[in-house]
């Protein structure tokens, strides 16, 4: 009996740095914005209790309703596009090629660097003189050169493929050998026809389309599907900084996979997309569950993005529930609005919470 | 028994917590002695203001104060200075003297922090453009310790090359659009003026179309031609191609567009002057009042940060005599010289020094009168703060980048605007 009190005491012993930390800025906090989401409070002066009036007052809100509808349209888009890429790109990292390990470390490189430097070199590419408005200008001017390109490896392949056949041997239509030699020829035609004046770059004006400083939504309808384009700038950028992390989650649980799996099923004659959607899908889906799981919550609270971006996007724009509330605990100059932020803080808890539960129903954590 | 011995576990950490917390909080401010210096805190920006703050403290006024035995120490609040101000203030962990923007001065001012100085000190020598942004139901809370206005930056070698006569302080809308048109017509890369799409530097036009931002009841009507005027004049000359965004050459403001020589006006305060010295430093320019508009006077913006004191101070006497030493006319004129800011008292406009002309002192003389000419308004919106301009700046943008019509985005502007009102 002393003996057990002794250890139960030298366990609370270790655990309380954490445990006071713990109580002081997440039971403690929570529990005071839960009450003030109650209250009418700007810091000054006594909280004034009004019941259900802040969170009535949130849905009347114009600014919360679309930072609702942004932070679910990101959220949504955001992990399904993030967590397949990783799954794709996952797969890709665990064939054996040369130089793996290189391309193992390029992949992870945009996690490593810092939110805020991604963020800012992204803003510079997303000007409307910057590199993405650029290369899209180049891509169009050399249009013609790029398609005849394409157009002339693929009817040599095909030619290719064909002659092969005709000689009795079994071709692919993908076969190694076969492609480098189009994509020579192609070259050279290419180049060619270039030369000789056949094909130009065309005189275009450069693209002037307006990521950032833009109030326009895509598609045209309907309503509750409509993106803003400073919000589609934020989520491809949010999903090249976070799939390098996804991604390992996925290798280390691909590389429990047996190898004689694939191998049984490459001698019943299934393809890679076959492979890919029979054998790959169904046994990393615990870790499937974990990376939605994650994605859902990290998008859900994104807050770092459009804290950056700042004035040089329009912020119903980009507006997410977490942003909310920080603008209006910390508004530009008037006095903080802690009822209403804390109400939003505590809705978005909430709905963070049940997203979560119901993504449960459709994805299993464990393997059938 | 488990569930209980938990339950206590807990009490005791948050118990404990509480303890150590009052404990630190307790040790604060303890009230002087006859003998020791007392101290007084000053809670301003962070950036260039303490090393500004320290030359004034160590060659001007230092010497006076600690002979008051006053001791000031500086605090600079670096980020978010109007969040962090609202958190020290209303933790009650302020400082005796703060530094209030005008921007946030309804709002605090309303809560009761910050002390009235009618009584304490004479505010009478201070430009009255400046105390009115601080004086509320008669009551002036604040002395401002510098400001800016808007003048009209014009880059020198692009007006020659164009062969146009610099603006002056006759030039008007109808001049700066044959100078805009004719600088732009250089060449492809080359603009009249930077336009940003926001209220900071728009104000100023549709101040000078005879715009005003609230009538009596407080509301603000966007409807009105005046305002239609300004936001016509101001975006055409963008959706024509001769004036340029600042984020259309990669840059965040006017001035970061100015110093990139493809622009031949930018409409910026002092606060120019040594980003250009840092950025492009063989930049020839030289500065003009506003422009006049529609309305036959010119209009501006009054930007300034007023010390204000702390209304829960335990050493009212000594904060008084650092503000008035602070706001003295040795302090102000050391300030001016150095060319750091821009002084507040009415009795400056006589220095000499705005009369060397050197661009950075002639820079400085059209901010200074630009207080007191025309339609001159502080840089402040009511209860509402900075986010009264929001619907604006998006209109402004829409119509720049031909999103919508001006009668559309002012529309649109006006709902948002007349819900942020309501909030």
């Amino acid at each position: 009996m002393k003996n057990s009190l002794r250890e139960q005491l030298g366990a609370w012993l270790f655990l309380s740095p954490f445990l006071l930390t713990l109580a002081v800025f997440f039971v403690y906090s929570t529990g005071r914005a839960f009450y003030f989401s109650f209250t009418d409070y700007n810091m000054f002066s006594e909280p004034q209790w009004v019941g259900f009036a802040n969170y009535i007052s949130l849905f009347q809100q114009s600014l919360f309703l679309r930072a609702l509808q942004n932070t679910v349209l990101f959220s949504l888009i955001v992990t399904v596009v993030q967590c397949f890429l990783a799954l794709v790109m996952a797969t890709v990292l665990n064939q054996k090629i040369r130089g793996l390990g290189f391309f193992r470390a390029t992949y992870y490189m945009p996690s490593i660097a810092s939110s805020v430097v991604i963020t800012l070199i992204f803003l510079w590419m997303y000007q409307r003189r910057g590199l993405i408005n650029y290369l899209w200008t180049e891509g169009r001017r050399h249009a013609p050169i790029i398609v005849f390109f394409l157009v002339t490896v693929s009817i040599i392949q095909i030619l290719q493929v064909v002659i092969e056949r005709r000689r009795g041997f079994p071709a692919r239509w993908v076969d190694p050998a076969l492609t480098v030699m189009s994509i020579l020829i192609g070259t050279a035609v290419t180049a060619g026809a270039w030369v000789f004046g056949f094909i130009a770059v065309r005189d275009l004006p450069p693209v002037d389309f307006t990521w950032l400083q833009t109030r326009m939504r895509i598609p045209e309808s309907p309503e509750f599907l409509r993106v803003p384009v400073p919000l589609i700038a934020i989520m491809i950028q949010n999903i090249f900084t976070t799939i390098p992390t996804l991604m390992i989650m996925y290798l280390t649980a691909l590389q429990d996979v047996p190898k004689s799996l694939y191998e049984a099923a490459e001698i019943d004659g299934a393809g890679a997309t076959q492979r890919f959607l029979n054998i790959t899908i169904p046994s990393v889906r615990p870790v499937t569950f974990l990376v939605v799981t994650l994605s859902l919550i990290g998008t859900l609270q994104m807050f770092d993005q459009v804290a950056i971006f700042g004035d040089a996007v329009p912020l119903e724009s980009v507006i997410t529930l977490a942003y909310f509330v920080y603008n209006r605990m910390f508004p530009g100059a008037q006095l903080p609005q802690v009822g209403i932020a804390s109400a939003a803080a505590i809705f978005l808890a909430l709905f963070t919470l049940s997203l979560v539960l119901i993504q449960r129903l459709f994805i299993k954590s464990e393997v059938s | 028994m488990r569930i209980r011995s938990v339950v206590t576990m807990c009490l005791v950490i948050g118990l404990s917590t509480i303890a150590v917390l009052s404990s630190f909080a307790g040790g604060a401010g303890e009230a002087a002695t006859p003998d020791a210096p007392v101290e007084i805190r000053i809670m301003g920006y962070g950036g260039q203001d303490p090393a500004i703050k320290a030359r004034l403290l160590d060659e001007v006024i230092g010497d006076r104060l600690s002979e008051q035995g006053i001791v000031v120490t500086y605090e600079p609040l670096e980020g978010d200075y109007n969040a962090a101000l609202f958190n020290a203030l209303s933790a009650g962990t302020a400082a005796d003297i703060i530094y209030i923007p005008v921007e946030t001065a309804p709002g605090i001012i309303d809560t009761g922090v910050v002390a009235n100085l009618n009584e304490l000190t004479d505010i009478s020598p201070f430009i009255a453009s400046l105390n009115e942004s601080y004086t509320f139901n008669g009551n002036t809370y604040g002395i401002a310790k510098d400001f800016n206005t808007l003048a009209m930056f014009y880059n020198r070698d692009l007006f020659d090359e164009a062969g146009v006569d610099y603006p002056d302080e006759n030039t008007t809308w109808e001049d700066l659009d044959e100078m805009i048109r004719a600088i732009a017509a250089i060449g492809d890369d080359v603009y009249g003026a930077a336009f940003p799409a926001s209220f900071d530097r728009f104000g100023a036009f549709a101040f000078a179309a005879g715009w005003d931002m609230f009538d009596d009841d407080g509301h603000s009507d966007l409807t009105d031609p005046a305002m239609q005027e300004a936001v016509e004049w101001y975006t055409g000359l963008v959706r024509d191609g001769v004036a340029v965004q600042p984020s259309d050459l990669g840059q965040g403001w006017g001035g970061g567009a100015f110093a990139t020589e493809r622009v031949g006006i930018a409409f910026e305060g002092a606060w120019m002057l040594g980003f250009l010295r840092n950025e492009a430093p063989n930049l020839e320019f030289g500065t003009a009042m506003m422009p006049i508009g529609p309305s036959g006077e010119r209009g501006n913006f009054v930007y300034t940060v007023a010390y204000g004191i702390n209304s829960q101070t335990r050493n009212l006497e000594q904060a008084i005599a650092v503000l008035e030493a602070l706001t003295s006319v040795d302090a102000q004129q050391f300030v001016l010289e150095e060319g750091l800011a821009i002084p507040s008292r009415e009795a400056m406009s006589e220095n000499e020094y705005f009369e060397r002309g050197s661009s950075e002192s002639d820079a400085n003389r059209v901010v200074f009168e630009g207080a007191e000419s025309g339609r001159v308004f502080g840089f402040q919106f009511g209860a509402v703060g900075t986010d009264w301009m929001t619907p604006i700046n998006a209109a402004l943008s829409e119509v720049m980048t031909g999103e919508a019509s001006v009668e559309q985005a002012l529309a649109t502007a006006q709902q948002d605007l007349n819900e942020l009102l309501a909030r």
